[in-house]
Parts: structure tokens; sequence; C-alpha cells
């Protein structure tokens, strides 16, 4: 069997909204009032905890995304979420997937953010970019008929913010931006890694082919997930490389209990939340006119004409099972569900294994958490069960020592230019007796340090 | 992938290169220039409405870019795009001093029009334009309806509906309808009004008709109010038993309306019959 990557996704959820007849969109247009801080308050809690967890439990990563104005992902800023798990965990990748990088006013916002989070984490960022789904373009001044233009625009500038050296001038059709200077730059050489979701689009695909980014196939269909990876790796050769497993990703939400008969159980009405009411999108939310280009829309609802394929919110939960948006089992059936993904569709890794699936109760989401790691996860590693990144030689030294024996003397050591002295003061040494020349100080601090 | 025809009032229009962009553009009648600006729909058709101006004045009703047959530009990005656009038109046809008139969308553009070109009209009239902020009044955010529930609010009369609505079954015009929602969403989706008008329609100089539908279920009936109130000197009139489509829903009225303010004002060329 293949090896594959296991990414624990929280989408965090906020489950106590009226019963899904009652409105016709849990995106836009649910009303916050529905929103009680105080549940709010004990959920993100649970949720960061359960992202942190992910280290200590043995997965490959945590992932955390954005998404606006919904009950189905209440995460405006995955940054200050990926910020708090950054500082809580040690060696394990935390994935942003992503940013939505054409809502936002300054894309070099993002590429600070970003950079910030790569350092303090000592280089275990990786950075999705995604343009947001339809509906969020409704909380934005943005069109989302500049949408794709935006985001491809953005996705150069931030590039170029991390692996130019700065301030040069950014001249775009949508961004100008007279002075980029992003400090801090990251740790990653040439930059973290970028992960776009996709939903079969075929410009995505050419551009992740073409970049060397990380595409990631977001709650699909088997089929539809090996079309895009098979179409992947045809782009990768048009580039001229044979594309690494680890540049196929597919989310796919897992639930795992001690038989199939329980898996399904306790795993079906969340599974169907997730679906039949977090994704619960009126058409005209979705795809707001522009969203998709003029081509796009065409192909996209030929395609699902032709197919007769369902919305989320249509979708049973044999649909749901037999078409493969989600693997529910036993831990020898998520097992042959995963060999699949690994081995027939060349998959390198998965996000929302072992992960909640709409708003479980907790105990819920750390069983499937628990018993995912010890059960299955071994199963796609060597012999000794350990993730990848314990294997690679970390990108700054763990401990003072180690980076004080790495970075040897600076180049340019702290320094302050003093009135008076001819010398410059190196900030490390200057405050020694014998660094002072008393006739320096004058005034009231002359008084003060003539007194001794 | 060929622009699809209309099941009724389809009629092939004539198309004029407006520097390097072939405008669709369909004209009938003699005497006063009437130039037509539709709005963000109701493409291809020469309606009842336009018949019926046509037995009265020289009625000319272009396709915007981006709507019915004239393509979408890759310069278009603004209102300002479309003036310019607009003042091309009129030197290919060679029309200097017009009457203005535009519906919805097109009211909206032809105020922007107006505030840059206010000597060129030799009269304005906005159909429930659109354009101005209402502050205790947004109104409906037409972008979050789906195609229902968006007919439903234009069209008080559900049978006139009927007789310019698409197969809902139709891939091409549903494909059409979103191509034609692009460009308006590119037009407007931020803001939905133009501040800076409140200022610039002061400076008009020419008599202006404000159309009012009689219960205007998309846009705030007060939408139309205020542009009376900026407008120096603008009368209104109010169509009975409309709503925002009145222009469909009572095509004879609303031209004989417009038509008699046209050609009733001082020192027009009548052209009665």
């Amino acid at each position: 069997m293949n090896k594959l990557k296991f990414y624990f996704f929280h989408l965090m959820p906020y489950g106590f909204v009226p019963r899904s007849s009652e409105f016709d969109s849990s995106w836009v247009t649910l009303s916050n009032e529905h929103y009680d801080p105080t549940r709010g308050h004990q959920l993100y809690n649970e949720y960061i905890d359960l992202l942190v967890a992910a280290e200590k439990y043995g997965y490959d990563g945590a992932i955390v995304n954005e998404h606006h104005a919904n009950a189905y992902g209440t995460m405006p800023s995955p940054n200050l979420i990926a910020a708090m798990v950054v500082t809580r965990t040690e060696r394990m990748p935390v994935g942003i997937v992503g940013n939505a990088i054409p809502l936002h006013g300054n894309p070099v916002r993002v590429a600070e953010e970003i950079a910030m989070l790569d350092v303090i984490s000592g280089g275990r960022i990786i950075s999705g970019f995604v343009r947001g789904i339809g509906c969020e373009y409704f909380n934005n001044p943005v069109s989302p008929t500049d949408s794709v233009e935006r985001f491809w625009e953005a996705n150069e500038l931030i590039l170029k913010a991390w692996t130019e050296p700065g301030p040069f001038t950014w001249q775009g059709k949508h961004y100008y931006i007279p002075n980029v200077n992003v400090w801090p730059r990251p740790i990653q050489k040439p930059h973290p890694p970028v992960w776009l979701p996709g939903m079969g689009s075929l410009e995505t695909l050419r551009e992740c082919a073409r970049n060397r980014y990380t595409y990631m196939m977001i709650f699909a269909p088997t089929w539809m997930c090996k079309w895009a990876f098979d179409k992947l790796r045809e782009e990768a050769e048009i580039c001229g490389y044979e594309l690494p497993r680890d540049q196929c990703m597919a989310a796919i939400p897992t639930y795992v209990a001690e038989t199939d008969k329980q898996a399904h159980r306790e795993a079906k009405a969340h599974m169907q939340w997730l679906f039949n009411t977090g994704l619960k999108i009126k058409s005209s939310h979705y795809f707001p006119p522009g969203y998709l280009s003029d081509r796009s829309f065409r192909g996209y609802w030929s395609a699902v004409r032709e197919k007769g394929a369902k919305a989320p919110k249509d979708l049973t939960y044999d649909d749901l099972i037999n078409q493969g948006y989600i693997i529910v089992g036993s831990p020898q059936t998520v097992a042959e569900g995963y060999a699949e993904y690994c081995d027939e569709l060349g998959a390198g890794g998965v996000l929302c294994a072992g992960s909640p699936s709409g708003p479980m109760p907790n105990w819920m989401a750390v069983k499937n958490m628990q018993l995912f790691a010890e059960e299955v996860i071994p199963l796609f590693r060597a012999a000794d069960g350990k993730p990848e990144y314990l294997r690679e030689e970390q990108k700054i030294g763990a401990t003072n020592a180690e980076r004080a024996a790495q970075l040897g003397d600076p180049n340019n050591p702290p320094t302050a230019e003093l009135q008076g002295m001819d010398e410059v003061a190196d900030l490390r040494t200057i405050h020694l007796p014998e660094m002072i020349d008393a006739s320096l100080y004058d005034g009231v601090t002359a008084a003060l340090m003539e007194k001794d | 992938m060929s622009v699809p025809r209309p099941r009724n009032y389809y009629t092939q229009p004539e198309f004029i290169d407006v520097n390097g962009l072939s405008t669709a553009c369909r004209r009938k009648g003699r005497g006063e220039p009437v130039l037509f600006l539709h709005g963000a729909g109701s493409t291809r058709m020469w309606l009842p409405m336009y018949e019926r101006f046509s037995q009265s004045v020289d009625f000319i009703a272009p396709e915007h870019p981006g709507f019915g047959e004239t393509p979408r530009p890759d310069w278009l990005r603004d209102f300002n795009d479309l003036v310019i656009h607009y003042d091309q038109l009129l030197a290919a046809l060679d029309i200097e001093r017009f009457h203005l008139v535009g519906w919805s969308l097109g009211g909206w553009t032809a105020a922007e029009f107006a505030s840059y070109y206010p000597r060129r009209l030799k009269s304005l009239t906005l159909i429930v334009p659109i354009g101005l902020r209402l502050v205790d009044n947004p109104g409906v955010d037409f972008f979050k309806l789906l195609p229902e529930e968006l007919v439903d609010l234009l069209f008080n009369d559900k049978a006139v509906l009927e007789t310019v609505a698409p197969d809902p079954d139709d891939f091409d015009e549903i494909c059409q309808a979103h191509y034609e929602a692009s460009t308006f969403a590119k037009l407007v989706w931020s803001p939905r009004y133009n501040l800076a008008l409140e200022h610039r329609l002061q400076r008009l100089e020419c008599s202006t008709l404000v159309v009012k539908a009689e219960d205007d279920r998309l846009v705030p009936n007060e939408m139309a109010d205020r542009f009376a109130e900026v407008i120096p000197g603008a009368k209104t009139v109010t169509i009975p038993e409309t709503g925002h489509a009145l222009c469909i829903e009572r095509p004879h009225e609303t031209a004989d309306a417009i038509v008699n303010f046209i050609t009733t004002l001082p020192g027009a060329g009548l052209d009665v019959k």
C-alpha cells in the first residue's frame, strides 16, 4: 500500500441554528441573531484544542480555512486560529487553506501575516490561497466579476513579496502598492508551500501544474477527483515533470468507529448536517453573476445537467457513501476507502481525515480522531508510524544553543549611534561600565551618574 | 456560441461599428431623435413600447456592451466607459442633440451621460432609474434572488410576463442571462449608487421627466422621487397598475407619456399625427 498523509481539518461549524427547512440558505442571509457567543466561546476553545491535539495523535498537519457569514464554518480569520495553534505545537505543519485573497483590500497584508506565522512557527506554515466561495462576495465590496483576475494578481504579488528583495512598486490592474517591502520574510525557501483548492476548473489545474502548487479537491465524488488528478498529471507532463503524489490532495470527510454499523449509527446525522444544512446554499448565493466566467458557467451547468448532479443540500446519505464524497466505517473499511485514493487515484494526502463532520459533540470528535490515529494512520506509514515531518530536518534549530551555533556572529549587530561618541555603540554591551564614557552624559543624567 | 433568440419580439438588429465594438442597434420612426437605453435584461427584442414610440419619433434602441448581441469588451470597467461608448455611438450616427430615455440600469447610464454632456440633451427621461443612495432603504439586493424570485418582483402583471419570459429550460437562455447579469454586476456590484450624481445632476439644463411605477416591488419607489428631487425642475409621472417592468406591462401608456413630454417641450420640433 502506498503512503498517505492525513491532515486534521476543523471547519468550525456552528450547529445551534433553526431546523434547515426554516431557512433557504446557511450562508449570506441566515441571521447572526442565531449565534450565541457563550456557546461560541466553548466551541472555539474545544475546536482549537482538537487542532492542537492533532500533533500528539500523530496527524501530518492541522488545517484551517476562511469563510464568512455562515453557520458551516465560523472562521472568518483563519490566520488568528493558526496563530494560536502554532504557539501550542512544536513540529507539526499548520495549513491555512486558505486566505481568500481576492476579497482582501491589500494582498500584502496576507503576505505579512503568513510570513509572521512562518517565522513564529519555525517554518511550519502551508499557505493556501482561495477565491472564497460565491457567497462571500455578498459580504465584501469586491465584485464577483473581478474575482478570478484579482486572485491571480494577488497570488503573483504575494509570491513576489516573499521571494524578491523589497522595496518594489506593484503596478497591477487591480492593486497598486507604491512600496511593497514585507517584514518579516518567511523562513521557508523559496516560500511557504502553496495549496489551491479546486472543484475541477481547468484553469486552476493548469496553474497548479505550472507553479507546482498542491491541488486540493474539495468535497467531490470519486470520479471527479480521479478526473482532476489525471488532468493534473497530464498538465505536469506538459510542463516537463512527473507529478509528485504530494501535489494531489482530497478533502474527504471521514468517520471511523469500532464496526461499520456503529460508525454509520454515529456519523450519519452529522454527515448529513454537513452537506444538507451546512452547505444548504441558495444557488443565487453560490454563484453570483461573474463568479464563474461565461465559459466556466456553461461548462459547469452543462456537466451538472448531463450527470444529473445534485447540489450538496440534496445529496442523500447513500449518495454521499456510494459516490465517495465521504468515508464511514470500521478501521478496515476506512482503510480500504483510502487505499483507493492513494493506489488508484494517486493522492498523496487527504484532508478531513479523522476530523469532525458537522457540529458533532466534542466526545464524538475525540473518539473519531483517536481511533483514526491509532487504527488507520499507521497502515499508511512506515513501520515506526512516524509522520514524515519528524524525519525531515528542522528548518531552524529548536533551541537557543542550536540557533546560536548555526548563526555565528551577525553581519549587522544591533547598534546605536550616540551623540558625542565617535565609535558606534554595540547594544549588546554598551551598558557595561567599561564601555561608557561618562562625558557622554549631560544635564540630569550627568549629575546622576557622578553620584557614585 | 451564438446568442440565442427570444421566443417573441425578436428582430434582426443592425450592427454599428462603434470604435471597433460591433454594437447591436434597432431603429425605426421619423421625427425627434430619441436614444433609448435599456435595463439589465429584456434584450434582443423590438418590444411593443418601442413600436409605439416609433410611430411618433425616431426611436433608437442600441444594446449596451455586454448585453444582447453587443459583445462585452475588455475595456468595460464602469459607467464612464458606457458614457464614452454612447458619445461615440452618437458620433457614428451623426447625431449631436437628442432626447435621452433610460430605463432602470439604462436610467443610471442616462443620468451619468447627462452629467457629462448636459447641453447635448433636448430632454432627459428616467424610467424607474437606479443609481442614487437611499440612506434609509437600500432596497432588495437583486443579486441574491433566484431567477423566479426576480421576475416575481419585476412584474406585477404576470400575464404580460409570459410574453417575454424565456423558456426556463432553455440552457442557452440561462447562459445568456448569466452573461448579461455578469456585465450588470461588473457595473453596479459595489457600490450600488454613485454619490457624485447627487452633485453632478444639479447642473442639468434640459427638461427632465421621471417616470414612476405605481408599485415598484424591486427598486424602492423613493428612488424615482430622489432623482426628481436632485434634478432641477424635474417632473414626475406615474404609470398606473405597473411595477418595475412598466415598459413591458403598459407599453402604450409608458410610451405615450414620454412622447407627450418630448413633443410638447417649448421649442420642440413637433411631429404629431
